[in-house]
């Protein structure tokens, strides 16, 4: 074992709250160690519906949560500006819905009053016929609708821009590495040991251990002698990989709960399910009659979404605080700061609950609560200060391929996710080659990830690029992707081969829950057709 | 009392809605919200376009059209035909990749394993793209 290594802070976890914490406590000039077991973004963020938003449902009870979740939403659009895109909502209202349309128009009402917090626009009201001309794959049915406007971001990217900009003011950050104890003087916890991606241990010792490890955040206060309970609630989403409709849009459930079906850039996410889960959080299953649910609440609106060819399905589990009755998800999504100094463990801190929406908020407080430990004056800066590839604005697509001689939509895509550093992933004279013809994912992309972006096999890949996110589910891609990476990461020709079967193997458990009838011919054309190709 | 005080406010603005529903005529607002969304790319799909939309988007990547139009390895139409409606709120920006003339789409929707109308989805990516 190594020397430890000693820093102001070691964070257990690389969600976007852990990640958020390193960077806030970074730009506050303090050392630290960010600590991920998987890849950053994997558990519970990457599992969102990719969303920044302000909460409207918070409006029947709680109308500073909205205020300050809108606020905050403000803030991460602005610091993400080349990232983040405008997500508009339309509300089909059906006869018997539990708000009727002057209620829902109320509701949105009063939303539009925070709307300006987070540069949204306000609503507008459609008769049945116009909300058909706006979105004709709408059911007849409906008495009218509204609309409503949200921000969606790639969370993968979200999550890695502040690890980046954490690394950039001197944090230190290592995905694929366990924490496996903590260090303890008396009641104190003063660092821990952990096992890297190579096998190797090490110790960090540290001021103060953060516990920012989502629903995992109960087993690690174990680690500490301390409890925290959370009611952990799971969550699907059905992957489209297609735009399905014009407008993303939002209904009703059978059991009233709000199901939304969201168009991002160029695939759709319908979801999400909101249920206790009891099982083990590294292996969250998606079963068929959650997808059954959700197809059945979203047709009543949407009658031809089965129709539609799903590609996957994800699955997270929300870090919910413990309360006990029914499950009221309008609030569920409430944070809590624990110093455990209280309960005689000294140097630990652990933040729980929240959403995506507020991780910069969470961050915030939670690195507060640690400089009050450590006596540091620094203030946050992370409501102001851009995170990387926000900072100047994005040179016209057109302009960025024909200078790299690319393709405006390889540009595009690149934009999406680098924002105003787009251009130096360019920097490289493959360039031009597609690896992955659905997103479409260069080359170039690909290479710059695994040497600069923590990329350690395939489905890091997919977080970080989009390798294998559309249409083709990586049937077309993976091989040529594991080359890619294989070669800048020194893997031999049966380790390329053996990360491609991995990453099939591994994407089909979330693929088998929809693929229906046709998806599964479909698939095995795919299939047929690539032998073909390639023989 | 946070519940409490959220109910009241809610009431009170659901008797102003109500009061302005009366009071005020009622204008179409579809125009404000398409001139609203313009400059984010969201352009609705004619209701033609939508009952064609479950085919148009059906590919599945295998690229057998770019085999049968003779455009393997460029990522122009009709070979991925399929990333450009996906691409969708953001057409505009690579407008310059689908403008020119096209090759046999005809031959390529022929050698579609699942009946993708490229010639239609050629249609609907030119005209997302011209804005």
């Amino acid at each position: 074992m190594s020397q430890p290594s000693a820093h102001d802070v070691v964070i257990i976890g690389g969600g976007v709250t852990g990640a958020g914490v390193a960077r806030d406590l970074s730009l506050r000039g303090l050392s630290v160690l960010l600590l991920e077991k998987g890849d950053y973004g994997a558990g519970t963020s990457g599992a969102s519906s990719w969303m920044i938003h302000g909460g409207p449902r918070y409006l029947e009870f709680d109308w500073d949560t909205t205020r300050l979740s809108t606020r905050d939403a403000g803030y991460i659009v602005t610091i993400a500006r080349n990232i983040v895109y405008r997500v508009a909502f339309v509300i089909p209202v059906m006869p018997h819905d539990k708000n009727n349309i002057e209620r829902m128009e109320t509701a949105m009402e009063v939303y539009d009053r925070f709307q300006p917090l987070k540069k949204s626009h306000s609503h507008v009201r459609l008769t049945t016929e116009e909300a058909l001309e706006i979105e004709p794959g709408l059911t007849h049915d409906m008495v009218g609708a509204v609309t409503m406007e949200e921000w969606g971001v790639d969370p993968h990217r979200l999550v890695f821009a502040n690890v980046q900009d954490a690394v950039a003011h001197g944090a230190r950050a290592l995905n694929h590495t366990r924490v496996t104890d903590l260090l303890k003087d008396g009641g104190a916890v003063i660092g821990v040991r952990y096992r890297t991606a190579d096998g190797a241990t090490s110790e960090a010792r540290a001021r103060v251990v953060v516990n920012a490890a989502g629903p995992w955040v109960p087993e690690v206060c174990g680690l500490a002698g301390t409890r925290v309970e959370l009611r952990p609630a799971k969550g699907i989403h059905i992957v489209y990989p297609h735009r399905i409709s014009n407008f993303a849009i939002s209904c009703e459930s059978i059991d009233g709960r709000d199901l939304l079906m969201v168009s991002h850039a160029g695939f759709t996410l319908l979801g999400t399910t909101d249920d206790d889960f009891y099982g083990d959080l590294d292996s969250v299953d998606v079963l068929a009659d959650e997808v059954d649910y959700l197809l059945q609440g979203f047709e009543r609106v949407f009658p031809s979404i089965r129709r539609y060819r799903p590609v996957r399905t994800t699955a997270g589990v929300r870090p919910t605080l413990f309360k006990w009755r029914s499950n009221e998800d309008e609030l569920s999504r409430r944070y809590e700061i624990f110093d455990h100094a209280s309960e005689g463990v000294e140097g630990f801190v652990t933040i729980a609950g929240g959403k995506l929406s507020m991780y910069r908020l969470m961050a915030e407080q939670t690195a507060d609560a640690v400089c009050r430990k450590l006596g540091h004056q620094g203030r946050s800066a992370t409501a102001t200060q851009p995170l990387p590839g926000s900072e100047r604005d994005m040179e016209p697509a057109e302009e960025l391929a024909k200078r790299c001689r690319i393709t405006a939509l390889a540009a595009v895509k690149l934009q999406s996710r680098h924002g105003s550093d787009a251009e130096k992933i360019l920097d490289d004279d493959r360039a031009g080659r597609v690896v992955c013809r659905c997103e479409p994912t260069l080359e170039a992309e690909l290479a710059y990830a695994a040497r600069h972006e923590q990329v350690r096999g395939l489905p890091d890949a997919f977080r970080r690029v989009g390798l294998a996110a559309g249409p083709c589910a990586g049937a077309a891609c993976v091989i040529r992707a594991s080359e890619v990476v294989g070669r800048e990461l020194g893997w031999s020709a049966s380790q390329r081969l053996e990360a491609a079967r991995d990453f099939i193997r591994g994407s089909w458990l979330g693929r088998a829950p929809v693929l229906g009838q046709s998806g599964w011919a479909q698939e095995e054309l795919t299939q047929g057709a690539l032998r073909g190709l390639m023989s | 009392m946070g519940r409490a005080d959220s109910l009241v406010k809610l009431a009170w603005a659901y008797g102003v809605h109500q009061t302005k529903r009366r009071v005020a005529r009622v204008r179409s607002q579809k125009q404000l919200l398409l001139d609203t969304y313009a400059a984010d790319g969201l352009k609705p799909l004619t209701a033609a376009e939508q009952q064609r939309h479950v085919e148009m988007i059906g590919c599945i990547n295998c690229g057998l059209c770019a085999l049968a139009a003779g455009r393997i390895g460029r990522t122009r139409l009709p070979d991925v035909a399929a990333s450009y409606l996906r691409l969708y709120a953001r057409l505009g920006d690579a407008a310059e990749d689908v403008a020119g003339e096209l090759p046999d789409v005809e031959a390529a929707a022929a050698a579609c394993p699942v009946g993708v109308p490229l010639p239609e989805v050629a249609a609907l990516v030119r005209r997302l793209a011209a804005g």
